[in-house]
């Protein structure tokens, strides 16, 4: 890749000057290679708190039984399978920008491939806790697995799209982390050969042996290739399969051909908003302002934007075709969602994922690290209520108006659902002290390609085309870290 | 073959060397160097550290296996001598009454579990009410009294005897009075023992009192008739039915046998022969009667005398009485009009009834079922009903006499004055100058409290005793059961107290039977014991003519009309679950919705919609409530449609404060409400109403009450039902796909029929479910939470009536101007056993599966508890057990202990927490009913199996049976043209089939004004 000179209309994926491989390695192992500083442990106990609440939330379920949450007859999901769909979805970006994207050459993706991985890793385990603490035996939730019926369990039912979750969820788990071990390998050899001691051995022990040699890079790249391969048709089958869950089911609002699609696009939307709302911090905090340039920024929020107009457009979908089933059930479900006791949350849910992200054809307010983080955070509480509304206010009206019902959370649903935020950022800011944030295998990779100073070297050996050469200098304005003083004099 | 081989383990062996073979004479092949280990010097060896690794793996292991959760251990300890009739895993079953009802109990390994309607018993009963149902229950009542109580303090029967007869002797000496308060007795065995005391004791005196009362029915009756009696109602015979405020589906005097009646009346099976009564309701709250009525129209209490008056008049052909004007009710006086019309046309088949105790009302009651020609037809004065014999004024002078210290000694025998008397106050303190005071009470109930002594009484599965609840015929209550606790029957006390010759009182039953009873019937005592209850040769019922002034007591009426039209009028009525409170402590009853309110463990103010809007109230405000007298509650607002405007309604029997774990302080008690007037007890009286300011949310079971226009209820009237037998039951005729295969149901195929028209709503079937199948009883709060258990609901609807439009979508409701005009359906609701269940297809580890002969099974064991089939469910049927509801204080008040977990039906499992349930069709019934016929070498016979719900029907509502079978019952009535399929066109193939509610209200499109 490294080979050829890019285009000039280009934007430079790295930017500033004087970057070396090893200012690379240094940049990116600042945090790993020295002590937290104080925004990570503000960071770090806060999350430790929320985690600790998770651990009491869900210790106080398994104490009780089920019936601390505020479920009940008629609603038999409410945060628990809201906050499993959400996390699940916030998995996705990472998948989809470490294999599909990869896939797609779209090298911009190497800066923050690892994050949004780890980010992956991290919300699938939050969904996975879901899983087993919202059944009413979680001590026999292996029950759901395949096993030997010398085992205890007996066979499952192929038929329940439970059982296909268990199934699309662990097969994620898995290879999501394969994947984003694989692609640690080369960063964690280069921390062995930087450290010492203790930490040297510890580092020797996870790098598997890896050596640097020709070989070792040639079967890393192909089995980056074929990791993502594998992982491309799990960017679509694992939401595909989450949304079966409701999708083959007989309750109104639940039973619609849309989801599957309607599914993968809010699962990428959400996801690529948790890696916004991350990343902007941790760049900031951790000074990577130059592997993560405004580019990056631009390009997720476009994504942003198009996925969030699918999510409106499946919306708009549901209605219509509620009316035009001419269902009685399904027209008074879609009714009673925006203009039932659960209005509220319907109302939000639209705001949040199709309405404010439209503020992103600005290119303004896309290039504004504020409103890019306020409106991350914006989509990722319209998700939140996107699985909220899905389940809750179609379970809680559904056929018979007798047991129509209205639920309401405890302090045991909030705290689990808060406790898990915080499971997951203790997991993230761990990562960020142990491993490097970026990819610095795959970012050295771009460096002699894609990166401003060789940019700024072809425009200075001076055959390029200068109309092409000025668009270039343009583009950078809106980068927040080029220093616009080098091309004034261009 | 035997084999010649010869196996050896080693050389040593082959040869037989002679070390091996001394050292083959020892167990270890090396000696074990014990002596050495325990000697001294072993003990106090450094341990190597070798030693120390294994002790240590050792020690994990051994740690690690008996942390393994063994088993929990439970003792089931064997008959070491087996007594002769009991054979563990089959019921036995043994006739008895419960108040008066002829029951079956059946007991399993000598415990009783179950009460079912004794097949024997004829016309009277078909199955049995709420209350029976859960009176097993109270037999394992924690909060009962386990040995007498003497001053406070638990005694001996020697001490509680001599205390008594002492007290009594010296109450003998003094002269003073003595008196027996009891509710209505109608065993011909305690009268006896009571005049036998009498006897003993000249200065006795037994008052008969009941709390809900019907003094003024007898006393009316002694008045036109001169006969001072309840007379035995015949739905059955009256075409026409048109009640004033009587209840008498539910409450009013015998509501089981009137269901029985009624329905029969307006069932499939009569509706299949044209036929079906008409039932017209003018009543102020909304009761279940009401609900099942035809034409309902609200009626003021102020109203009911006028109302009655202007039938009156309408119906004589000369006497015009005065008073007769509805002025503020235009819909009522329409109604009354065709009413009148309708009864003279019906002459001799119809029937008017009243709920009022007012004995002016009754007579003029009377006097208008004089005219219409009920008597010797619809009403029956010849075999009248003994249930009831309080005398309100009885009850009244026995106050009196106290207050003046002329009573020495008093017993209270299944009455609770000082909880339900209209005025406790005086109650207590004419009490206090009672020298001897003893209560029959099986706990320390409000009453008992006061006592000196309380003799506690045996639960009726413990006793012998008897009944008579009609003119000639006797049902034996017989025990199933050892007594539990240090307990005595009641008759028995008395007897000893007053030196009988016989104070055994199984003796006793006996001997009053086989010298009085027996004889007329020509029966002996074990045909009794087998038979349970036995009926002499009804007497020809006599028609009778009311021909006397009725000015008078249109004056009384009028006046009292007069009194009660100021302020907001209250009306205090009987609850379906509590009755009169005394079933106040059992957790089943205090769970059972009420009827109409769907509102469990709790009373309340029923109130309009519209004129809770016009005081400015919302549903669940807490109001204060203050009557005429004085008397002041706080109580929730339940919006009850229909109410009549002016007026509110609040149920009696809440409030206890001394009825134990569950009952306490459960609603507020309405009884001070009452007023004593013209002789008897009034449930009428004014009251002002004023806002707290605080909210109280009522445990509701159901909170949305209009069915959406939905057809999963299918209704029709009458007339178009006669053009037309599937009229209302519009078929969906779409071809529909499956993605399943067709279930083969190869030997039985387990279906229902549910009759719409024959439901009353009133419950019974879910306390016959609850009792059969373990289901927890879970409390107001996760009520609230909308977590009940309960596998079989009855989902009540209403609907209004807007000209001739029947409105039931909430947002058309809303911006009705009129809601007095409601009409109710009942639907019971249970697990459809669908053949394509959607709750089969996503279970993840196959806990609900399809049986082959139709049923959808739930494994308990199996199930992980995500909850997939409950979401899935369309008929929100499945139940999941959020807690451990048998083991966790804060379901304190059912099965968290050992004695009342006695109760569990041993056929059926408990669940454990994180499980889901639902209606398994009774499995365990099913599963009875095939190896009994296999065992008797026979085929299944229809009407071998019955459901618990089925079998508690009075009106026959539930029919189970075969549906591979064409002749049973159950497919014949799944022919009928009424039939439908709840939510048939999602294609869930569901195995209950209901028919259509049929409404004879055809001739009275304008009667809504």
């Amino acid at each position: 890749m490294s080979g050829h000179n890019e285009s000039i209309l280009r934007e430079p994926l790295i930017t500033g000057q004087n970057i070396t491989y090893a200012k690379i390695t240094d940049d990116i192992l600042t945090p790993v290679e020295n002590k937290p500083n104080r925004a990570w442990w503000i960071g770090f106990i806060a999350s430790l708190c929320g985690a600790t609440l998770w651990v009491v939330a869900v210790s106080y379920t398994f104490w009780f039984g089920i019936g601390a949450w505020g479920l009940n007859k008629t609603v038999g999901w409410a945060w628990d399978i809201t906050g499993f769909v959400w996390w699940v979805g916030i998995g996705h970006a990472g998948t989809l920008i470490s294999a599909v994207l990869l896939l797609f050459r779209q090298n911009w993706r190497n800066s923050i491939n690892r994050s949004a991985e780890a980010m992956t890793i991290f919300a699938v385990i939050c969904a996975a806790t879901y899983v087993v603490s919202h059944m009413g035996r979680p001590w026999l939730a292996y029950w759901v697995l395949p096993l030997p019926n010398q085992f205890g369990s007996l066979w499952v039912n192929f038929n329940s799209p439970l059982v296909w979750d268990m199934f699309a969820i662990s097969t994620y788990f898995s290879v999501s982390l394969l994947f984003w071990y694989t692609g640690l390998l080369p960063d964690i050899a280069t921390i062995r050969d930087r450290a010492t001691g203790l930490r040297r051995k510890i580092y020797t022990i996870f790098s598997f042996g890896w050596n640097g040699n020709v070989k070792t890079w040639q079967r890393f790249e192909t089995v980056s290739l074929v990791l993502a391969g594998i992982s491309t048709p799990l960017v679509l089958s694992v939401h595909t399969i989450v949304s079966m869950d409701f999708a083959t089911s007989v309750i109104p609002g639940w039973h619609t051909t849309i989801f599957p699609p309607y599914f993968v696009a809010g699962a990428i939307f959400s996801g690529f908003a948790m890696v916004l709302t991350l990343l902007l911090i941790a760049r900031k905090v951790l000074g990577l302002e130059n592997y993560i340039t405004m580019f990056h920024i631009e390009s997720m929020n476009k994504i942003i934007i198009l996925t969030g107009s699918i999510v409106g457009v499946a919306y708009l979908t549901e209605f219509f075709i509620a009316w035009y089933s001419g269902s009685e059930y399904e027209t008074y479900a879609f009714v009673n969602r925006s203009t039932g006791p659960y209005w509220w949350a319907y109302w939000m849910m639209m705001t949040c994922n199709v309405i404010s992200p439209q503020l992103l054809w600005f290119k303004k307010i896309r290039l504004s690290i504020t409103a890019t983080w306020i409106l991350s955070i914006v989509v990722n509480i319209g998700m939140w209520f996107e699985r909220f509304v899905i389940i809750v206010t179609s379970l809680h009206r559904d056929y018979l108006p007798s047991s129509w019902a209205m639920f309401y959370p405890t302090w045991v649903d909030v705290s689990v659902f808060v406790g898990s935020i915080g499971v997951f950022f203790t997991l993230f800011l761990l990562f960020l002290r142990v491993l490097p944030s970026i990819a610095i295998a795959e970012v050295k990779m771009i460096l002699k390609s894609s990166s401003e100073q060789e940019k700024l070297k072809q425009i200075k050996s001076g055959h390029l085309d200068k109309a092409q050469v000025k668009e270039y200098i343009e583009s950078l304005e809106k980068f927040d870290s080029v220093k616009q003083e080098e091309y004034a004099k261009i | 073959m035997e084999s010649n081989k010869k196996y050896w383990k080693g050389l040593e062996e082959f040869n037989k060397t002679s070390e091996f073979v001394e050292s083959n004479k020892n167990e270890f092949a090396e000696p074990l160097p014990i002596e050495d280990v325990l000697n001294e010097a072993g003990l106090s060896t450094v341990t190597p550290r070798r030693d120390f690794l294994k002790a240590l793996g050792f020690g994990l292991g051994a740690v690690t296996l008996a942390a393994c959760q063994p088993a929990p251990v439970h003792k089931a300890v064997p008959y070491l001598i087996k007594p002769e009739e009991v054979i563990p895993g089959i019921p036995n079953y043994y006739v008895s009454s419960f108040n008066g009802q002829p029951v079956l109990v059946k007991t399993r390994e000598g415990r009783p579990i179950k009460i079912e309607p004794n097949p024997g018993a004829g016309v009277f009963n078909q199955g049995t009410d709420a209350q029976a149902q859960a009176s097993v229950l109270d037999l394992y009542d924690v909060s009962k009294l386990k040995a007498p109580v003497l001053k406070n303090e638990e005694t001996t029967w020697e001490k509680l005897d001599a205390f008594v007869a002492a007290e009594l002797a010296k109450a003998n000496a003094s002269g003073k009075k003595i008196r027996i308060v009891s509710s209505s007795v109608n065993s011909p065995s305690t009268k006896a023992v009571v005049a036998d005391f009498t006897a003993a004791y000249p200065a006795t005196k037994h008052v008969q009192y009941d709390a809900v009362s019907y003094t003024g029915i007898i006393k009316a009756n002694e008045n036109s008739f001169g006969k001072a009696v309840i007379p035995k109602y015949n739905f059955d015979k009256a075409d026409l039915i048109v009640s004033f405020g009587a209840d008498f589906l539910g409450t009013w005097i015998s509501g089981e046998e009137h269901t029985a009646q009624y329905v029969s009346n307006r069932n499939s099976k009569s509706l299949a022969k044209g036929k079906m009564s008409r039932h017209f309701q003018f009543e102020t709250g909304m009761s279940m009667t009401g609900t099942n009525a035809d034409t309902r129209i609200p009626l003021k209490l102020s109203e009911q005398g006028p109302a009655l008056l202007a039938l009156y008049n309408a119906l004589a052909e000369k006497a015009v009485l005065a008073g007769a004007a509805l002025p503020n009710n235009a819909t009522a006086d329409k109604a009354l009009k065709l009413v009148a019309k309708e009864l003279l046309q019906q002459k001799g088949k119809a029937l008017v009834v009243c709920g009022s105790n007012d004995v002016s009302t009754q007579i003029l009651v009377n006097a208008i079922n004089s005219i219409i020609g009920s008597y010797g037809t619809t009403i029956d004065l010849d075999n009248p009903l003994k249930r009831y014999a309080g005398n309100d004024a009885e009850f009244a002078e026995l106050l009196n006499e106290m207050s003046r210290g002329e009573v020495a000694a008093v017993f209270f025998l299944g009455t609770n004055p000082a909880y339900d008397a209209l005025n406790a106050k005086a109650f207590t303190d004419g009490l206090s100058k009672v020298p001897l005071k003893v209560s029959f009470s099986d706990r320390r109930d409000e009453t008992a409290e006061l006592c000196d002594a309380i003799a506690i009484n045996l639960n009726y599965l413990e006793s012998w005793g008897d009944a008579n609840s009609y003119e000639g015929n006797y049902s034996i209550v017989q025990p199933t059961i050892n007594p539990v606790f240090n307990a005595r029957q009641a008759e028995q006390s008395l007897l000893i107290w007053s030196k009988a010759p016989v104070t055994d009182y199984y003796q006793y039953v006996r001997g009053n039977w086989e010298k009085n009873i027996l004889p007329v019937l020509g029966k002996s005592w074990n045909d009794l014991l087998q038979t349970g209850t036995f009926s002499a040769a009804a007497k020809p019922a006599g028609a009778y003519t009311f021909n006397l002034s009725l000015d008078a007591v249109a004056t009384s009426i009028a006046n009292s009309s007069k009194a009660l039209a100021k302020d907001i009028e209250l009306h205090v009525y009987e609850s379906t679950g509590m009755r009169d409170g005394r079933y106040a402590n059992n957790a089943f009853l205090q769970e059972l919705p009420d009827p109409v309110s769907k509102v469990t463990w709790d009373n309340y103010v029923a109130i309009a919609p519209k004129f809770a809007e016009k005081l400015e109230l919302k549903e669940f405000d807490v109001v204060e409530v203050k009557g005429s007298n004085g008397y002041t509650i706080t109580l929730p607002v339940l919006i009850q449609p229909g109410q009549a405007q002016g007026t509110v309604s609040i149920a009696l029997g809440y409030g206890r404060t001394k009825a134990g774990k569950a009952g306490d302080n459960v609603g507020k008690n309405a009884f001070p409400f009452l007023s004593f007037s013209n002789g008897t007890l009034q449930y009428a009286t004014t009251v002002t109403i004023s806002k707290t300011g605080a909210t109280y949310e009522l445990a509701q079971t159901q909170t949305h009450h209009s069915f959406e226009g939905r057809n999963i209820i299918r209704e029709a009237t009458f007339t178009e039902f006669v053009k037309n037998p599937s009229a209302g039951n519009a078929k969906h005729g779409h071809k529909s796909y499956d993605l399943w295969d067709k279930w083969e149901t190869p030997g039985n195929n387990w279906v229902m029929a549910i009759d719409l028209n024959a439901c009353t709503g009133c419950g019974s079937c879910v306390v016959a479910c609850n009792v059969e199948n373990n289901i927890p009883v879970v409390g107001r709060d996760e009520v609230r939470r909308r977590r009940e258990m309960h596998w079989l609901r009855i989902d009540r609807y209403y609907s209004f009536q807007e000209g001739d439009k029947s409105v039931s979508e909430e947002k058309e409701i809303a911006h009705m101007e009129n809601l007095d005009h409601v009409t109710v359906v009942h639907q019971p609701m249970l697990c459809q056993h669908c053949d394509h269940a959607p709750c089969e297809t996503v279970c993840p580890v196959l806990a609900t599966v399809h049986s082959s002969d139709g049923l959808n099974h739930m494994a308990y064991n199996r199930c992980v508890g995500t909850r997939y089939c409950a979401n899935n469910c369309p008929y929100k049927v499945r139940r999941f057990n959020w807690f451990n509801y048998w083991n966790d204080s804060r379901f304190d008040n059912y099965l968290n202990n050992e004695f009342t977990q006695l109760v569990l039906n041993p056929d059926v499992t408990t669940r454990s927490r994180g499980v889901m349930e639902k209606c398994s069709m009774c499995i365990q019934r099913i599963q009875d009913g095939k190896l009994t016929a296999k065992m008797q070498k026979r085929p299944l016979k229809d009407g071998d199996i019955k459901m618990a719900c089925q079998q508690a029907c009075s009106a026959g509502a539930i029919i189970f049976g075969d549906s591979n079978d064409p002749e049973s019952e159950v497919s014949k009535a799944l022919r009928s043209e009424r039939v439908y399929y709840v939510l048939e066109e999602i294609n869930t193939q569901p195995g209950i089939g209901y028919m259509t509610k049929i409404r004879n209200t055809d001739s009275l499109p304008t009667v809504q004004a």
